[in-house]
């Protein structure tokens, strides 16, 4: 079994008035796994829905393995699908679960035999086979869904936060279960998910959504490094990207330049921000948040507030004046009004930052 | 410590006793002396009702009528059980669908339910009624004779058992309905996605899950199809030639037309007797079948 590429072309969704999905074109690559994430609302079910057949697009096109399937049911688009709630037929026994579809599509009973036990041996779940749906905790809820997902044998698998009911260190059990999972069997994964964290561990690919739009569709870790909106840089990574006006830079950027950068926003992780006595910013601490092994700094400069990472052991208090330090190379720049990245203006600003630090290290 | 404890007790039987004394004196009571009753002879005026065992029973065996009416509550149950279930069930499915003025639907549906039973007798008995009711005005146009659906003793019990399922199976439809809402579309869902068809994913997951509702409405309509016999009073008065008479309605006629109490409790216990062991039976048959939540 391996994986079928699924694409969509200018899909839209409406509801009468609601409009869910606006233009999404996407490219799911055969055998890799998609995250489709996004805040709460911004159609990433829908989505999911509709490559699944569960949900007809408005308009635009659905492609799995290059054949158009988009009036298909779904019962012929080979895919598996996952549930959140994981939709698990509460009279049915675990073992009568996941040979659902294989009884609706006539397999004998040897077959659906050798399936189900090879399935539930993956699984862990061969001791649990005469059990109800209720009477199984959640994370064995979840792996009989996966279980029907799996014993179908199909080559692409859609899965609706499926991980959302569970407890936190169970989810990251799963998370590892699921991604192995996917590395095995070789199919098409496209897995929504609100969770950053999820998408960021999981995918080999994160499918950034908004509003119904695609924001951006890229790798963790280009998403990471390289956010192709302020929407992006803020959605990705714990916490999320400072962003600050340039005139927060004042004093270092040159008047032409700071005319030239009233319309943009700059944007820079807060592990970037490191403290430093000869650093370009300048403020006071605010709150200070201990996490353990680090502690996040809010950094008061003007009534703009900039947080930044700093060890636990850290012994600042709230009021103290620090400098923070950052290398130019790690800022980025954003367009305000339309949150794009530009990145045209960089080497100039590089230029006026840099000659800037090397004088303030000359200095001290 | 003593004193209060015994307070309480005076408390709980002062706030019992409101629901007993009415629960003894208009059921227990009753009950019990209904049995009783039954094995005494009754009284008509100088003649005292004097204690005769088993003989009211015998008299029922010997009884052509009560062998009568007894078949004809056989026949009944045997229709009305069924397709009242039966028809409740698929108007709610079709109800429950995604459907344009369901709303209107299901009221029309369950209207029959909220419309007392005399009342749903006189709308039928104009559709009965001989040459110019509905059905056979409607019958008239494809040239068919006239019919007296209630008159003839071929087709007054059916004429009765009609009435009766139109009556119930909007009752049991709102209970069907509720149930079919506690199911969640996700498994609708994910059965067609494993390629099932609607009839499969009936048999399979929703008749299953069904099945309390259905054990709770078959045995309502078991106990309805000897119970609902008011129709019966303002239609036929179990006519002609007592061919739609039912039970209760016999029990009726004997002990206040006839007069002979005793008898009619002899033919009450009986009834009950019936009734219970039906209960029971289909109780621990169906039981076993289904699936609690
Ligand atoms: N059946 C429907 N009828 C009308 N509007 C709908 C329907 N389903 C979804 N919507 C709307 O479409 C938008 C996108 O919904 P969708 O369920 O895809 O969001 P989501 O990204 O999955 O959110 P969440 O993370 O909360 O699950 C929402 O505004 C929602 O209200
Ligand atoms: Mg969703």
């Amino acid at each position: 079994m391996s994986g079928a590429e699924v694409t969509l072309k200018n899909i839209f969704k409406s509801w009468n008035e609601i409009s869910a999905l606006n233009d999404i074109s996407l490219d799911v690559p055969a055998g890799k796994f998609t995250a489709l994430l996004g805040p709460s609302g911004c159609g990433k079910s829908t989505a999911l829905r509709i490559v699944s057949g569960l949900e007809e697009p408005t308009s635009g096109q659905v492609f799995i393995g290059g054949n158009d399937v988009t009036h298909i049911p779904p019962a012929a688009r080979d895919i598996a699908m996952v549930f959140q709630s994981y939709a698990l037929f509460p009279h049915l026994t675990v073992a009568e679960n996941i040979v659902f579809g294989l009884r609706v599509r006539g397999l004998v009973r040897k077959e659906r035999d050798e399936k189900l036990k090879a399935t539930a041996q993956l699984l862990g779940l061969s001791e649990l086979l005469d059990r109800k749906p209720s009477q199984l905790s959640g994370g064995q809820q979840q792996r009989v869904a996966l279980g029907r997902a799996i014993v179908a044998d199909k080559s692409i698998f859609l899965m609706d936060e499926p991980l959302s009911n569970l407890d936190a260190k169970l989810r990251a059990e799963m998370r590892e279960e699921i991604r192995a999972l996917q590395d095995r069997l070789g199919v098409t994964m496209l897995y929504v998910t609100h969770d950053q964290v999820e998408a960021v561990t999981m995918a080999d690919q994160v499918v950034l959504m908004n509003h119904g739009r695609v924001e951006q569709v890229a790798s963790p870790r280009v998403m990471y490094e390289m956010p192709a909106t302020l929407f992006a840089a803020k959605f990705i990574g714990t916490p999320p990207m400072v962003t600050f006006s340039p005139q927060l830079l004042s004093h270092s950027l040159t008047p032409s330049l700071l005319k030239k950068s009233q319309n943009l926003t700059f944007g820079i992780r807060p592990e970037s921000l490191t403290l430093n006595d000869s650093g370009l910013i300048n403020g006071t601490v605010g709150n200070v948040e201990y996490l353990g092994a680090d502690a996040l700094i809010e950094c008061k400069v003007g009534d703009e507030f900039l947080l930044c990472r700093a060890p636990g052991r850290t012994q600042l208090t709230e009021g103290t004046p620090i400098n923070l330090a950052f290398n130019v190379k790690d800022l980025h720049v954003f367009n305000t009004a339309s949150g794009q990245r530009t990145d045209n203006m960089l080497p100039e600003i590089e230029m006026a930052l840099s000659s800037q630090n090397a004088s303030s290290e000359l200095a001290s | 410590m003593r004193n209060s404890a015994k307070h309480q007790w005076i408390y709980a039987w002062l706030l019992l006793s409101p629901a007993m004394i009415f629960l003894i004196t208009f059921t227990h009571y009753p009950a019990v002396q209904t049995v009783i009753s039954s094995f005494f002879s009754t009284g008509r005026g100088r003649r005292k009702s004097v204690f005769i065992g088993w003989d009211n029973y015998a008299t029922l065996l010997l009884d052509e009528v009560f062998w009568k009416v007894l078949v004809n509550n056989f026949w009944y149950a045997i229709w009305t059980i069924p397709l009242s279930i039966i028809f409740s069930l698929a108007m709610a499915l079709w109800v429950n669908d995604k459907l344009r003025g369901r709303g209107f639907l299901r009221m029309a549906y369950f209207t029959p339910t909220v419309l007392p039973l005399i009342a749903v007798a006189n709308i039928w008995l104009f559709f009965y009624t001989p040459g110019f009711g509905l059905i056979d005005q409607i019958r008239g146009l494809f040239g068919f004779a006239e019919q007296n659906w209630m008159g003839s003793p071929d087709t007054a019990l059916y004429s009765m058992i009609a009435v009766a399922i139109w009556k119930e199976a909007g009752f049991f439809m709102i209970f069907y309905l509720a149930a079919l809402q506690t199911i969640p579309p996700s498994l609708r869902e994910a059965a067609s996605i494993e390629g099932a068809s609607k009839f499969y994913y009936f048999r399979r997951v929703i008749f299953p899950l069904l099945m309390p509702t259905t054990l709770f409405v078959s045995i309502n309509a078991v106990i309805n199809s000897f119970r609902l016999v008011d129709h019966i009073f303002v239609m036929t008065e179990g006519g002609p030639n007592n061919s739609s008479s039912l039970l209760l309605f016999y029990i009726y006629e004997v002990a206040f037309d006839y007069w002979d109490t005793a008898y009619a409790a002899t033919l009450t216990v009986v009834m009950l007797a019936i009734l219970t062991t039906v209960a029971i039976g289909q109780f621990f048959f169906l039981d076993k079948k289904v699936h609690y939540k």
